[in-house]
């Protein structure tokens, strides 16, 4: 019952193309790396960051023009955060300028996640663990305490509760009460893990995706995983999106496998990839302010939209480009 | 007192560079090394300043140079030595605006750091001379959003740990015939240009260290045995990697004009780096140089290096690598101990001919791939990686690559000899074994007793397979192919030095036959060389030579007659004859002084 009603206020979402929220969103889109880029064609040379006001639609690009971006996001005052090939990038001008707050210490930064209070702390995902800044990047702080190998490639701040963090590691998901100080394997032990995120809906429940193991959840704050029903267990799986109007509805970018969705809070899940082609999706974001608006990035294969809540995609920019991190503020 | 047979003729750091006996053909080498490359229209910092140096083509190098500096397709890391290089060096003849235009480009353009090794020595290098040349200036001026001081500061900070690293447990980049310029060329750049008289002789230090790695490992300019990377050209025809050219201009090798020699341009043509080592002021100590060129003696070589950064699937950063090299006038066999040290282009072991003929070597290899390998040492997923790496070096999943390195090869020397095991897992995806073997050898014979004789000029080898195989034409080789999962080769080289003539090399080895025992997952090979020494060598298992376990842990960082380091001490010395060079990273001083006779 449960699971028809969300489908019911899906589709009712789609047909009407209710706008559930109003205020524009600024998109953040991370191109690693293009085959165009490297031949110097020039309908996309460049890569790095580019933003989009017009959920998607259009991009403009920001900042160095050949960085290797893996994923930016901005702060509640604004400032933009980009882990990139250098380290990790911040701009207070809305991309214009950077500074790299980093130094030689951190390099092969995958994630950079900004603390949803507090604007002046990010924690970085890289190949070396985490570290953190309390003061906007002028200074960071090694984090690994409990790892068991470094390597981290997603971290996630429970946005209610900033001091409770989750990392994405070689030997699964570790867990921090206190800000990162010292880490715990709470899940999916031995399974490389990497990507995370929280459902928007229930703050207690967080998903992972893994290395050729599928995905798992965990609904108790990340103490408990269990695999998700359903879902092919030998998917790697890239990207985790949420629908934030509709409790149930959450998006999964694969590899190989494009993009698989979701309509009752995981216990059913479809193949979405129609008009994708190619089927690695890296990063997903759901437009806020039109939930049928849903963004894939592709490794390879540039950045796809789709208008119908992911039935449907169509290629949109980037062409051959690997879209590596989609956010939205 | 340290000996009283020893006179110290010890100078802090300003014993003179006294390459005597080769310093008239050197000031030949160097000049004609910028005329030529001043000839040059290759667009790149290199054939500029050379250009403007010599005052050749004056206007078309000012115009390239400007067009250099706003192009944007040049790797950040590639950029910003050799920009500030050019800029250094010609700076009292460029044009205001163009000089202008070059410090802009510092506060513009992307500088990407890269991900290697060498990307972060070239990055660092010109940071740090950038930084200096512009120095008190806010964050605003920099394309990082970092002063001049925090920009000094992180370079001078990087560039000691990479001296300090590269000086204790050695580079994870090491040895490499075509990386080598990636190295010795920002090193020489940041000797040239470092006004901290400090940093200045740690470059030269570097410096000396890089070419006494080399050297001593040099046969008539090719680099020979083991190394940590390089392109599948190079590893067939050694004189046409750019360590070529450095090692004609500072050791006088190989013994013709390399540049002349259309066999050896086509890939490298326009590599000119080698134009700042001509320009710079940097003397190679004649001990070096002697190190490099005196091959009357045979001697072994040992040496510890490190593995590139392991981020994942390791339990520890950089394991050691262990490299045996055999130097004899002829020819040079040296070894790698196998398994996976580097990605994507390792060369394990090879015997190089000393010899004007190109494609001067023999090598085996299992071509090797996975995304968990590459996983090993990139953070992208490992499927996108063997992706990632087939998309644009096609090379890596070829079955007849030419550079590899795998988890299933393992190898045994002992002077001129080597056994190279090979236990390869069922449903690997190239399930076989190649070997190279150019069509250029003076004699290829498969003898009845099982050996495969191969001979140039004055070099003989042996070369016995356990386990059946088969051979392919191609172009310039004959590729020897087993298709056994599990095998093993052994390889005795010699020459006519030690040997006589090819037939008693022959005869010497036609009643050997190496046993493999054991199977499953651990063979063995047994063997008696032709010296007597036996050799008893288990996959994943003791390396027993007369009985004794070869104890990698007591490995040096350098061990042979003339390099000798302890591992960690940061110690390098040198010794040739009566002579003894050497350099104290941690102390930043460079010693010199003669023994008595």
């Amino acid at each position: 019952m449960l699971r028809f009603s969300l489908i019911a206020v899906f589709i009712a979402g789609l047909c009407c193309g209710v706008v559930l929220h109003a205020q524009q969103e600024t998109i953040y889109m991370s191109v690693l790396n293009s085959r165009r880029h490297r031949l110097g064609a020039v309908d996309n040379p460049t890569v790095g960051l580019f933003i989009s006001t017009d959920r998607g639609a259009t991009w403009r690009h920001r900042g160095w023009e050949y960085i290797r971006a893996f994923y930016a996001e901005a702060g509640l005052d604004g400032a933009i955060w980009s882990a990139c090939g250098n380290g990790v990038l911040r701009s207070t001008d809305g991309g214009t300028t950077w500074r790299i707050t980093t130094g030689w210490h951190i390099t092969e930064v995958l994630k950079v996640k900004v603390h949803p209070q507090d604007p002046l702390a990010a924690y970085a995902a890289t190949a070396y663990g985490i570290f953190k800044t309390t003061d906007g990047g002028e200074t960071w702080r090694e984090k690994n305490r409990g790892f068991q190998k470094p390597f981290t490639s997603d971290v996630v701040i429970d946005r209610a509760k900033g001091s409770r963090l989750l990392a994405a590691t070689e030997e699964g998901v570790y867990r921090s009460t206190n800000g990162g100080d010292r880490w715990v394997l709470v899940g999916a032990k031995n399974k490389g893990v990497r990507t995370i995120a929280q459902d928007p809906h229930d703050g207690r429940a967080f998903w992972i995706g893994t290395e050729n193991d599928g995905l798992f959840v965990s609904r108790d704050e990340g103490a408990a995983w269990e695999p998700a029903q359903s879902f092919p267990k030998h998917l790697t799986v890239y990207a985790i999106a949420f629908d934030p109007s509709v409790a149930g509805v959450l998006y999964v970018g694969t590899h190989g496998g494009g993009v698989y969705r979701s309509l009752d809070g995981g216990t059913t899940w479809k193949q979405c990839s129609v008009g994708l082609k190619n089927l690695d999706v890296h990063s997903l974001v759901v437009v806020p302010s039109n939930p049928r608006i849903v963004l894939a990035g592709t490794l390879n294969g540039g950045l796809y939209r789709s208008t119908d809540g992911g039935s449907r995609w169509e290629f949109n920019s980037q062409d051959e480009g690997q879209v590596w991190g989609l956010s939205v503020r | 007192m340290r000996n009283s047979a020893v006179i110290l003729l010890t100078v802090l750091l300003l014993v003179p560079s006294v390459e005597a006996r080769a310093q008239p053909s050197f000031e030949q080498r160097r000049q004609r090394l910028i005329e030529v490359v001043a000839g040059e229209r290759d667009r790149s910092f290199f054939t500029v300043t050379a250009k403007l140096v010599t005052g050749k083509d004056k206007e078309f190098a000012i115009q390239m140079l400007d067009s250099l500096t706003t192009d944007q397709s040049i790797g950040g890391m590639f950029y910003s030595y050799a920009a500030i290089g050019s800029y250094l060096r010609l700076r009292d003849q460029l044009p205001d605006s163009l000089k202008a235009k070059m410090r802009n480009s510092f506060r513009e353009r992307t500088m990407y750091r890269g991900d290697t090794e060498n990307h972060w020595v070239m990055y660092y290098t010109g940071l740090y001379l950038a930084a200096q040349t512009w120095p008190n200036e806010g964050r605003s001026q920099w394309y990082n959003g970092k002063s001049s001081d925090e920009n000094f500061r992180e370079a001078e900070e990087w560039l000691n740990l990479w001296f300090k690293t590269s000086s204790t447990i050695g580079q994870g980049e090491f040895d490499s015939p075509t990386y080598f310029i990636t190295f010795i060329t920002p090193v020489l750049t940041l000797y040239e240009f470092a006004s901290d008289p400090v940093m200045k002789r740690r470059a030269q230090m570097m410096a000396d260290l890089l070419f006494a790695d080399f050297a001593v490992e040099h046969l008539n300019g090719n680099y020979c045995g083991g190394h940590s990377r390089d392109y599948p050209e190079d590893i067939m025809n050694p004189l046409s990697a750019p360590a070529a050219l450095w090692a004609w201009l500072y050791f006088g090798e190989p013994q013709f004009e390399l540049w002349q020699e259309t066999r050896y341009r086509p890939r490298h043509r326009g590599g000119w780096e080698t134009v700042f080592g001509a320009m710079s002021s940097y003397r190679l100590p004649e001990i070096i140089y002697s190190i490099a060129t005196d091959r009357s003696t045979p001697y072994v070589h040992t040496e510890t290096k490190r593995v590139r950064n392991i981020i994942r699937f390791g339990l520890e950063k950089n394991p050691p690598v262990y490299k045996y090299t055999y130097m004899t006038r002829h020819y040079a066999l040296g070894s790698l101990q196998g398994g996976i040290l580097q990605p994507i282009q390792q060369h394990t072991w090879d015997v190089t001919f000393a010899s004007d003929k190109p494609y001067n070597t023999i090598f085996t290899l299992h071509p090797f791939y996975s995304g968990k390998e590459l996983a090993m040492f990139f953070p992208e997923e490992q499927k996108f990686l063997s992706d990632e790496v087939d998309r644009y070096h096609k090379i890596y999943t070829n079955p007849n690559k030419w550079n590899s390195s795998s988890p299933f090869e393992q190898t045994f020397q002992h002077k001129n000899t080597i056994l190279v095991l090979y236990n390869i897992d069922k449903g690997i995806t190239h399930p076989h074994i190649d070997g190279f073997f150019p069509k250029n050898l003076d004699e290829r014979s498969i003898d009845p007793s099982g050996w495969i004789f191969c001979r140039m000029g004055a070099t003989y080898v042996a070369f016995y397979s356990l386990r059946p195989y088969e051979w392919i034409e191609e172009e310039i080789n004959w590729r020897w192919r087993s298709f056994e999962l599990m095998n093993c080769i052994v390889v005795e080289v010699g020459s006519s030095d030690e040997e006589g003539p090819f037939e008693q090399f022959k005869r010497n080895l036609q009643a050997r036959s190496p046993a493999l025992t054991g199977g499953g997952r651990n063979p063995t090979i047994e063997y008696t060389t032709r010296s007597g020494d036996h050799m008893k060598f288990t996959f994943n298992g003791p390396r027993l030579l007369n009985g004794k376990p070869v104890n990698f842990a007591e490995y040096k960082f350098f061990n042979g007659p003339y390099l000798h380091s302890e591992r960690k001490s940061g110690v390098v010395t040198m010794t040739y004859k009566n002579h003894v060079r050497e350099l104290d990273f941690d102390k930043a001083t460079i010693k010199e002084w003669q023994k008595l006779q």
